[in-house]
Formats: structure tokens, sequence, C-alpha cells
């Protein structure tokens, strides 16, 4: 959280995220480059780096999509997602090399300006040659771009989340893209069953995690109660509720994070203002809400930021009956007080 | 600090959260060192080829220029069972054939020229640097081509290449991840060559030209880098393959 833009806002444990990220990437470009080196030493040195970072960018690409939808399945791989954006950005730097070295070494030196090249040169036929997995490639890197480009708060801020969030969406069409452009590229020569199985493995994880993460939130969707008479809609048992941590469930539409703490209950938003973060997977942490993804905080009681940061949710009115909670499903406005429901012993 | 739940912009991570992540990078780092160790050594396509890249050297024979550019290069000590020159294709820089029409007053001439040796088997190409091509005073004993041997009419199945980058310049420099490479050379006059590989036996590289024995650049281009099949009359000249054949009679077939 801050009140000005920064480049970075580092800190030792972003430090650390982008140690890790940059060493686990030279430790693979180096052994990737060490082993093709020692066993076929006449291969040209400009497609030994453009099979490195290729190879690189696609498999840190498929990290990236994985750990969402593993944080959603166990909390304990958060700590991957709260630097992901510098791991978007490595992945993009990693594919504009490899895309350097595709334009310059197939695509230079010919008759052909080197960027038409990609999609004039390669003439579509009624054969798997014909398809135009560079072009694949080359939308790919432009998505990969706009998402580097716009990666920073700045432009969370100014674009909105939801458009912000739209736009970072297109990581799954850059991903169709890439699968289509590996699939029609270098699996078509390089033909090794291992080549073949780690492309499908990743495919199936992928989307594997993303059925099973969405799967879990659709049964969470599912459970929706009737409303009273006066139109609150019962919310769960108060003693379901651990201490400093809250209960999501699906009011008329929306998803509500209904926390305990301190001997009271208040509902707020699930949806943080940041990322939209899941906040009723985060904590109460220091008398706030703490959204598990970027440790965003709100105030239970009002859902804002506290002073002087001016992130707002909307609130949630709630009451208490015969040790059940009950949620008006009707939101007060981003950062109204919504007085909690004490709990009586 | 929160024993068990993660805040990035904490000093540091609960004892909970810090142990796992400690699991979870290393178990990152394996996977991903295998994945490059494995990724690597199944790499089937890269072959034996060289190209001397930075190492001009001075050649001298004669040059010919049908159907595609090539020296034949005078061989000392050759035996009445080995022909008395070497023949080596001749292209120019990045991906352009040596022109034939600036170098057509020299064809049949000795000639002296700087270039950068590439080779890959039997097939030597040298990858000349135009201005240095200068006619020279022929010797009493020009070297000259073989007298045409025809092999007779073959049907073969192989994959179109650009002969610059298969022979060396770019390892691998076949396939589909190369089919543009391949066009742009081909199409820019590098030779382009039917590669056949025999159950048995090493590599066949073969010319390809038109049934009137005229080169066919731009007509090859939609059947570059993938398999095809080619019926045509194939014959032995200068130390060449050469398969005539129409590129209107090429057939793509399945891999």
């Amino acid at each position: 959280m801050s009140l000005q833009y920064q480049a970075v806002q580092w800190n030792r444990q972003k430090r650390l995220y982008d140690a890790v990220l940059v060493g686990g990437v030279a430790l693979y470009l180096l052994g990737f480059g060490a082993v093709t080196e020692f066993l076929f030493p006449n291969i040209t040195e400009e497609i030994l780096l453009m099979r490195a970072f290729g190879s690189a960018a696609f498999i840190l690409l498929h990290i990236i999509l994985c750990i969402g939808p593993l944080g959603r399945l166990n909390a304990g791989f958060l700590p991957l997602l709260y630097n992901r954006r510098h791991a978007g950005v490595t992945l993009f730097l990693l594919a504009l090399i490899h895309a350097v070295m595709v334009v310059t070494t197939y695509h230079a030196g010919g008759d052909t300006n080197p960027i038409a090249s990609i999609w004039v040169s390669s003439p579509l036929t009624h054969s798997v040659a014909g398809v135009p997995f560079q072009a694949f490639g080359f939308l790919a890197l432009v998505i990969l771009f706009l998402m580097a480009a716009t990666s920073h708060d700045f432009w969370l801020a100014n674009l909105s989340a939801p458009v912000w969030k739209s736009l970072h969406m297109l990581v799954y069409a850059a991903y169709a893209l890439l699968v289509l452009h590996v699939t029609f590229g270098v699996l078509q020569a390089e033909t090794s069953l291992v080549y073949a199985v780690t492309m499908a493995a990743g495919l199936v994880t992928v989307l594997g995690l993303h059925g099973l993460a969405a799967s879990k939130e659709a049964r969470l969707d599912r459970k929706i109660n009737a409303p009273d008479t006066d139109g609150w809609v019962e919310a769960g048992a108060v003693a379901d509720i651990p201490d400093n941590r809250a209960r999501i469930v699906c009011v008329a539409g929306e998803r509500v994070a209904i926390f305990k703490y301190a001997g009271k209950i208040s509902a707020v938003s699930n949806v943080c203002q940041h990322q939209n973060g899941p906040l009723g997977e985060g904590k109460i942490v220091a008398g706030c809400i703490t959204c598990p993804w970027h440790g965003y905080q709100y105030l239970p009681e009002t859902g804002a930021s506290p002073p002087p940061f001016v992130e707002r949710v909307p609130t949630f009115q709630v009451r208490l009956k015969n040790g059940r909670v009950w949620v008006n499903p009707q939101p007060n406005p981003a950062g109204t007080r919504a007085e909690p429901a004490v709990i009586e012993l | 600090m929160s024993d068990d739940f993660y805040i990035g912009w904490e000093a540091r991570p609960g004892a909970g959260p810090a142990r796992r992540l400690r699991t979870l990078v290393v178990l990152l780092l394996v996977v991903g060192l295998g994945l490059a160790v494995a990724l690597a050594t199944q790499q089937h396509t890269i072959g034996t080829s060289v190209f001397e890249w930075g190492n001009l050297k001075p050649f001298s024979g004669r040059l010919e220029l049908q159907p595609y550019p090539h020296l034949l290069v005078p061989r000392p000590g050759a035996t009445n069972s080995q022909p008395g020159f070497s023949t080596y294709y001749l292209v120019a820089p990045f991906k352009h054939g040596l022109d034939r029409e600036k170098f057509g007053a020299l064809e049949g001439q000795m000639v002296t020229l700087q270039g950068t040796l590439i080779y890959r088997g039997d097939q030597t190409m040298v990858e000349a640097v135009p201005d240095s091509i200068h006619a020279v005073a022929s010797p009493a004993s020009l070297p000259t081509g073989a007298a045409t041997v025809r092999l007779g009419r073959q049907t073969l199945v192989g994959e179109i290449v650009d002969s610059k980058c298969y022979f060396g310049v770019m390892n691998p420099g076949q396939l589909l991840p190369h089919r543009a490479c391949a066009i742009n050379c081909i199409s820019g006059g590098i030779p382009p060559v039917l590669l056949v590989r025999p159950k048995n036996g090493p590599a066949i590289y073969l010319l390809l030209v038109s049934a009137l024995g005229k080169p066919v650049n731009q007509q090859v281009l939609d059947f570059v880098a993938e398999p095809v099949e080619i019926t045509g009359e194939v014959e032995w000249q200068d130390g060449l393959l050469i398969l005539r054949a129409d590129p209107q009679t090429y057939r793509r077939v399945g891999r």
C-alpha cells in the first residue's frame, strides 16, 4: 500500500523474490545451454539462445498461470503471488529476447522487411506447414508487452481495477496462442516424446488447476440461503467462523466476507480494491482485514483503509440471531461504517 | 508479524510460511533444472555442420553459373579414380545467392575470391565476398567439368531445404521452425536442395532445377520444409547431383 507511485516499492521479501526468480531463470538457461553445448557442439549459437529463452519463457508462463489457482486451493502458495508482476515482466523479457533472436536469425538479411517477413514468409498451404505459428508467437508477445507495460499500480489505479483485470486476463489468450506457437512450431521438428509429454503435462496442469479452483468457488457460490421476510439472508453459524478469519458467502450474487474478530462480526465485499483479491481468505491483522494477495488492509467496520491510505470497499449490515449470522444483501457505499454485531457470550 | 499468514510487506514471513516457501522454492528450482536437462538432451535435429564464421579464406577456381553458381577448384594430387576438381557451391552473404547477371562475364573463367567455408557431410559451400571475385590468368590446364552422367528417371521423397542454412550457417536449419528462413533464403537466390534420407547410408542432396535445367527458386517456396515427393530426371554434373522436374509436379506427402 502506498500514497505515491514509485517504480518499485522494494522491501526485503520483494528482493528475495526477485533474487530467487532471476536465479531460477539463470539456472535454467545455464543448464539448458551447458547440456546442449556439451551434447551438440555444432548448434548455432543464435538457435541455442532462441531455444533456451523461448523454453524458459514458456515454462515461466506455466508457473505464473498456476500460481493463481494454487493460491485459491492452498494458502501455502500465496507467497508466490505477492510479487507475481515481476515474474510477468521477466516472462516478457525472456519472450522478447527469444523473439529478437528469431527475427534477426530467420527473418533479417533477406529481401523482405524482417517484421513483415513474420507474416508473409511462411505462406499458407493446405498442410501443417502452412499454420502461421510465428504469427501466433508475435501476437502473444504483443499481449505480454501490454501486460508488462501496464503492470505498475499507476496503471491499475488509472485504468480502474476491472479494466486492468480484464486487460491482464488476456494472459489466457497469450497462453492459447503460445500453445499453438509451440505445437505447430518446435514440436513439428523436435518429435521426442519428452517434448510432447512435457507440453501435454503443462496444458493439463494449467487447465486442471483452474478447473479445481473454479469448482471450489462454484460450490461456495451455489450455497444460497433463502432470504428472511425482511430480505436479510442467513449466512451460517457464528461458531463456524474462526477467530480473526472470515466465512465467504454468496449473497444476491455478490461474495461477502464475514469476519469474526474481537468478539464482533462485520461484513465487507470479498473483492479487494487493489487487484480484486479475495478478502475473505485474508486475516485480521492489527485490527485490519488484510488481503491475502498483497497485504492491502481495511478496517472491518468501515471497509476503509486506515489513514493515510484511501482504498475502500463496500460494507454490509449484519445481525446475530440464535448464534447465526444474518446479512443485509444491500451493500453500503464503499467506506461506509456498518455497526458490527457483538457476539454475546 | 503474523505466524501463519503471509504478508509480503512484512519484514519477515512467519515461521510456517517461511518453511513452506523454502520447500516450494527448492522444488521449483529442481523441476526447472530437470526440465532444462530433459529438454536439452532430447533435441534430435542438430547435425554436424560447420560455418567458419569470421574466417575469410582465399579460393581460386573456375566459375560456373549454371544451374546455380559454383566453383570448380583444382584438386592437387588427384588420381584417375577421382575428379580433378572439387565443387563448391557459391552464395553471397546473408540470405542472397550470388548474382549471376553481375558475374555473367566471368562464367567459365578462372577467378579468385575471398570467402567463408560452409560444409556438411560431402557438401561444401563458400559464402563469397562479392567484391572480391576477380578473373585471373587461366592456368594451362583449366579445370573442366566432367561429362554429365544421366542416372535416369527417379521418384524421391525428401525435404526441400535452403542449402546455405542446412549445410552449416544454421544448425538446425531444416523443418518447420526454420521454414520462413528457408523461404527467405531460397527466394533470395540460395540454391534449393532436396534432402533425402535413405534408411541406410548417408543423406543425399539433389539440386532442384526445372525440367529444362533452369533455377526454380520462386516455384518451390510453397513446398519448403515439409515432406515432398518429386519425380524427375537425376543427373550428375560437375560433382553435383541434380534433379530435373517441373515444380508443378511436386507432391506434398504426409510425415
